[in-house]
């Protein structure tokens, strides 16, 4: 098995005490930092989507983004520059009315740990505090919202609409939560939806 | 979490008979059906009578360590059968076990000084089974000062502080848990033996009062369990309290267990 190969089955597996020595040995062995921060990054992908097969708990998904962040930690200083450590930012929150936060939460730590710079807004979010966290970060690259009841859904496409009439570009918006449907998402001109934290995690990679 | 696994007990009628006809696949059996459910040992008693016990311990450990390699907890009620008993074991196990009784600790800890077996010790000398917390402490410190003298760490003692049976205790398990907590208060490292089932003598579905009986042991410290490692509901309250303790980083070795099928719905 190659090093890269190892890295990435330490990560799916959580190994968080063996992560950094193999990330180390395969620098060592002339392996580019960013080919590594590649295969955990896709380990990552493959966990998330064990979750959304029900192969996995919870903890599980949290331990391999464990041992993916020590991984990085060993891997930043061979990085380019912090940019290509990130993947880009992602701003999170539950919309307005709303005070679910277990599965924004998991959600937010799910795409942290696919290598992106989450901001968390919390629960309750108004419209106009995403609007203004966008504009506050240009570089924002996704905004994942989250509404847990049919009673909130409208908040979330006053939220979308909210964010689409500031005419702020640049990035794209991705809902969830549990009464969401993709016909929902797409009726409301959000760009994806995800119906859990590990099909997020993959969704928002494929629309960086 | 130590789990000793207590099958391989010759006072068990089925056992008693398997070794009185020298079943062999009997033990092998009970042996591997216990290492497949992961206990960290393997209790082995012959529960015969004293002239013949070496020789029925050593027929009953070759038999274990022909179907695995966990180590072995040697189990006589005498001291020096438990000591010469140690030679057919194939790596360091646990004596199970001395206590302050007569010279018990004498017989036990020079033969053990110098090696990485470990023991349990019962709180109890020559005077029998103290009543009081005060007093099982107290033989608590003679053993302690014997394993001193023979340079036995305190990580390698297993305290059986000596649960008495629910159905006569005037106070349930509080007197245990107070021992038990001042044990681990003084030495840390120390480890609390208990056996689970001996709590619920003659109360009916004994199950239930066992399980209660783990949850708050372990929640005071005893961290050295002897118990049926084939009863699925005990292990799995048993992991989930280990990770309700927050002894489980992440849960894992409650979710590798339940992976490995030692509880939840059989698979």
């Amino acid at each position: 098995m190659s090093k890269i190969q190892e890295i990435k089955t330490a990560v799916e597996t959580g190994k968080t005490k063996l992560i950094a020595g193999l990330v180390q040995e395969a620098l060592d062995a002339g392996e580019q930092a960013n080919d590594i921060l590649a295969a955990m990054i896709d380990a990552m992908g493959v966990v998330g989507d064990k979750f959304s097969k029900g192969e996995i708990f919870v903890p599980e998904m949290l331990i391999a983004g464990k041992a993916m962040q020590k991984g990085i930690d060993v891997l930043k200083p061979h990085l380019a520059g912090e940019a290509s450590v990130s993947l880009g930012k992602c701003i999170i929150g539950t919309v307005a009315g709303d005070l679910h936060d277990i599965g924004k939460n998991l959600v937010a730590l799910m795409i942290e740990s696919t290598g992106f710079e989450v901001i968390d807004l919390g629960v309750d979010v108004p419209a106009n505090k995403f609007v203004e966290t966008i504009k506050a970060n240009p570089d924002v690259k996704v905004v994942a919202l989250s509404a847990l009841l049919t009673t909130t859904m409208p908040a979330m496409k006053d939220t979308v609409a909210a964010i689409r009439e500031s005419g702020l570009t640049g990035f794209k918006i991705i809902v969830g939560g549990a009464p969401i449907t993709q016909e929902f998402a797409d009726s409301i001109g959000a760009d994806a939806y995800a119906p859990d934290a590990g099909s997020a995690a993959v969704k928002v990679k494929t629309l960086v | 979490m130590i789990i000793i696994g207590e099958k391989i007990n010759g006072s068990i009628p089925s056992v008693a008979k398997a070794i009185a006809a020298r079943d062999a696949d009997f033990i092998r059996n009970l042996a591997k059906a216990q290492a497949e459910a992961k206990v960290d040992y393997i209790d082995v008693c012959a529960s015969v009578g004293e002239d013949v016990e070496v020789e029925t311990l050593k027929w009953m450990i070759e038999l274990v360590q022909e179907v695995t390699d966990i180590p072995i907890a040697v189990d006589s009620p005498s001291a020096r059968v438990c000591a010469e008993a140690l030679q057919f074991c194939k790596k360091p196990g646990i004596v199970n076990s001395v206590s302050m009784e007569g010279d018990k600790t004498d017989i036990v800890f020079p033969r053990i000084a110098d090696t990485n077996w470990e023991c349990i010790a019962l709180l109890c000398d020559d005077s029998g089974i103290p009543r009081t917390a005060e007093k099982r402490l107290q033989v608590f410190d003679e053993l302690m000062k014997k394993a001193k003298e023979y340079n036995i760490d305190p990580s390698r003692l297993h305290i059986d502080p000596l649960v008495e049976m629910l159905c006569t205790s005037e106070d349930g398990i509080n007197m245990i848990v107070s021992v038990i907590k001042e044990i681990k208060a003084r030495y840390p490292t120390i480890h609390v033996a208990g056996a689970i089932s001996n709590i619920s003598y003659n109360l009916p579905a004994r199950r239930l009062v066992n399980q209660a009986f783990a949850v708050l042991a372990m929640n005071a410290g005893m961290d050295s369990l002897i118990l049926d490692p084939l009863n699925r509901d005990l292990m799995g309250m048993i992991y989930a309290t280990q990770a309700l303790l927050g002894n489980d980083e992440y849960c894992m070795e409650y979710i590798g267990a339940y992976r490995a099928g030692l509880f939840g719905p059989k698979k």
